[in-house]
């Protein structure tokens, strides 16, 4: 009896195969709602709420058309940039002076003497606290697209996206070396820039770390441009980036972790020093599908200032172990 | 044991075939905003020749070396690992492609179109077994064929379904085949490779439904040996008719039978056949009068098939794209309120007048009208020769397998007492 039950059973799972050909062969149209050149993220752009560490408590609007800078100084003032300005707001997003700037800044970060350096389409400007230009020199290629900046006591380092380069000039302008130019010996690839989006900053040594983001990597190089480390994970998961030019914009916190942002799928996530994810500031639901541009920085109570263009916003994310502190 | 080290390789083999499934696809296209220019797209190269002509050898050495271990060797052993070397290499290392099986269809087309250009290896993969069946039985499907050694590997616990069941569903091959001539022959669809339930797993990239239609299928493998091979497999048909004039077939006893019934359960795929011995002969009047019967039945079968092709030839034809889109723009309001397939926004935007597409499909049907008529006289045919089978009774003496059905995997030779 088992046996014959057995049999019946195994024919009426094959006979059920057969069935499913016959029916998906004759009997069933197309699916027209599913276009399967459609290229979709909705499924990508969902995550795991519990890999959220960061609490949204703050934002405030620019009076800024377009932004695209952010920066903070030691007293937690916040730096934005953008199109024929530059705003400066206190810690808890009080309007505190702001500056005409000819032109578009597109990257911003305040030297260590407090003075202002500002990444322009094709050159740098450098001001002082109030406003007036103390230098400007520019890259010596036309096609230059400036995009990050970064300066220490005496150097000022800039990434350009045209030519897929870091510069480092001295405070005077004076270009010392190029930086991440192919070297098979030294081991440097050279840097993969697909689009405008080519972010620096310096770490806890002062090592300078470059965004490589056409290989999803993040490079750390010293200040002769010889190769210290890499790391990045490329992954369509949350825990690498993906993309044709991922993370975007990035900031490092005082523990020398790694605030990335990135665009196509639109999160911002902490990667441990050693390049391991640790977890989520803001999760793709928390942003219009489409932003992109979203440049990061840190203040001293490592809260973390995120500017959002499509909103014209910057918005402060807390630890949300931090949070009742605030 | 040996089904367990197997199954370790197997496991092997997934856990390889799954490190594939982390190469990512990068999503959206570079935005390019600062005239930026758009590098040249690189395309993979496609698979080195050298390695192509190593598929064949390896193909050509695969059905050697398994005929030699089922004629000469007679060992099964060998047979079953050479199956698990076929699986490997033919199936998780080939990701189950070129395959004999749709190779089919690549003939098929060849032979129907003149702009498609069979590719040498694939006339290969094709032919060799064939080949190889003419002279030596199916030894192709006892140990190089990597969809049978998957099913072999899985039947764990094989029961008999009876004759009466394996001969109503052996039909569905040569129905499953016709259809697949037709669809290759009009270049509608390759239909053997679409309802392929292995590659899916050999690539592991398989959707949930093809990996839920390969797992029911295996589920049913677990206890009816080869389900696919036996009751679907479009080639197993070829190699069944070629089988049966095979010259040097495997036997399962490889001197003089004596009739010790060792062998009689032998075979999970139920095609040894017994002896029938002459008690009663049959008489001369009931000889003719089966014989007129067979004949007249085949051809009303044929016909019948045929007509019943003919009738449903439009049926058959919907399958057909171009057909479905002209079809959909005979009939709007069929589809009023769903949204617009990609297939008919496309032809819309193309600009071509929808008199191109009707002529088109017309021209398509015509070839299903044809085609009908010769997929059901085929079927008929099928189906008539399986009633004349019925009817006929061929004598023998000795335990034989099934030329036309038997793997050839020389299970029932192990049970045989006689070894040399």
């Amino acid at each position: 009896m088992k046996q014959r039950l057995i049999i019946i059973a195994s024919v009426i799972l094959l006979l059920t195969v057969i069935g499913y050909m016959v029916y998906d062969l004759f009997f069933t149209e197309n699916d027209r709602n599913n276009n399967p050149y459609d290229y979709g993220l909705s499924e990508l752009r969902k995550s795991d709420s519990t890999l959220i560490a960061y609490s949204e408590v703050q934002q405030f609007s620019t009076g800024l058309s377009d932004i695209y800078g952010i920066t903070t100084d030691p007293m937690d003032r916040i730096y934005v940039a953008g199109a024929n300005g530059l705003e400066i707001y206190s810690a808890e997003g009080n309007l505190v002076s702001k500056f005409p700037v000819q032109d578009t800044a597109y990257c911003i970060t305040i030297a260590p003497d407090g003075m202002i350096v500002l990444g322009m389409e094709d050159h740098i400007e450098i001001m002082n606290p109030e406003g007036m230009i103390i230098s400007r020199w520019k890259p010596e290629s036309e096609n230059s697209v400036l995009t990050g900046v970064a300066a220490d006591e005496t150097n000022v380092y800039v990434a350009d996206a045209g030519e897929k380069i870091v510069y480092r000039y001295d405070l005077d302008g004076n270009l010392l070396n190029r930086i991440g130019e192919k070297d098979s010996l030294a081991g440097i690839p050279r840097f993969v820039i697909p689009s405008p989006y080519f972010d620096l900053g310096l770490g806890r040594d002062n090592e300078l770390w470059v965004v490589n983001s056409g290989r999803h990597l993040f490079e750390a190089f010293r200040p002769d441009g010889s190769l210290i480390s890499t790391w990045g994970k490329t992954s369509m998961g949350v825990e690498g980036f993906c993309g044709c030019c991922n993370p975007s914009n990035f900031a490092i916190l005082s523990d020398g972790s790694f605030v990335t942002s990135e665009k196509g799928i639109e999160r911002v996530k902490i990667y441990l020093p050693s390049g391991e994810f640790k977890s989520l500031v803001a999760a793709p639901d928390q942003f219009e599908e489409g932003t992109r541009g979203l440049d990061l920085a840190v203040d001293s109570k490592d809260r973390i200032l995120l500017l959002d263009p499509w909103r014209n916003q910057v918005r402060i994310f807390v630890y949300i172990g931090d949070e009742d502190n605030e | 044991m040996k089904r367990g080290i197997a199954l370790v390789v197997l496991t092997i083999l997934f856990a390889w075939q799954m490190a594939s499934s982390y190469a990512i696809q990068r999503f959206p296209k570079p935005e390019f905003e600062s005239g930026y220019i758009t590098p040249e797209t690189l395309v993979p190269n496609p698979r080195a020749e050298i390695l192509e002509v190593m598929d064949v050898v390896v193909l050509l050495l695969a059905l050697s070396v398994v005929t030699w271990a089922v004629l000469k060797r007679r060992s099964r052993n060998l047979v079953f690992w050479i199956s698990v070397f076929s699986l490997a290499y033919f199936g998780f290392y080939r990701e189950g492609c070129v395959c004999s099986i749709g190779a089919i269809q690549n003939v098929t087309l060849a032979m129907f179109s003149g702009s498609y250009i069979i590719p040498w290896t694939v006339l290969v993969f094709f032919m060799a077994p064939l080949v190889f069946t003419l002279a030596f039985g199916r030894t192709f499907c006892a140990g190089v064929c990597p969809f049978g050694a998957f099913q072999d590997l899985i039947s764990w616990r094989p029961r008999k379904i009876g004759p009466q069941l394996n001969a109503v569903l052996g039909v569905i091959p040569y129905i499953y085949l016709a259809l697949a001539v037709l669809y290759a022959a009009t270049k509608t669809d390759f239909i053997i490779c679409r309802y392929d339930p292995f590659v899916g797993i050999f690539r592991f990239d398989a959707t949930f439904g093809m990996f839920l239609f390969a797992g029911i299928l295996l589920l049913s493998g677990v206890f009816i040996a080869r389900p696919y091979c036996r009751f679907l497999c479009p080639y197993g048909v070829l190699l069944n008719w070629i089988s049966r004039f095979s010259r040097y077939h495997m036997t399962i006893t490889p001197s003089v039978c004596i009739q010790c019934r060792l062998c009689e359960d032998s075979c999970p795929y139920e095609v040894i056949e017994k002896p029938v011995t002459v008690k009663n002969p049959e008489t001369r009047q009931s000889i003719v009068r089966k014989f007129i019967l067979i004949i007249l039945m085949i051809p009303f079968f044929m016909l019948l098939g045929g007509w019943t092709g003919s009738q449903i030839h439009e049926s058959l034809a919907m399958v057909n794209g171009k057909v479905r889109m002209a079809n959909e723009l005979l009939h709007p309001q069929k589809y009023q309120g769903e949204p617009e397939s990609i297939e008919m926004a496309a032809f819309r935007t193309s600009g071509k007048p929808a008199t191109e597409i009707y002529s088109e499909a017309s021209r398509i049907i015509r070839q299903f009208y044809i085609g009908g008529w010769i997929l059901g006289g085929f079927i008929g045919l099928t189906i008539g020769g399986l009633f004349a089978g019925r009817l006929t009774t061929k004598y023998r003496t000795d335990f034989e397998p099934n030329r036309g059905s038997c793997f050839s995997c020389n299970r029932c030779v192990d049970y045989c007492p006689i070894k040399s």
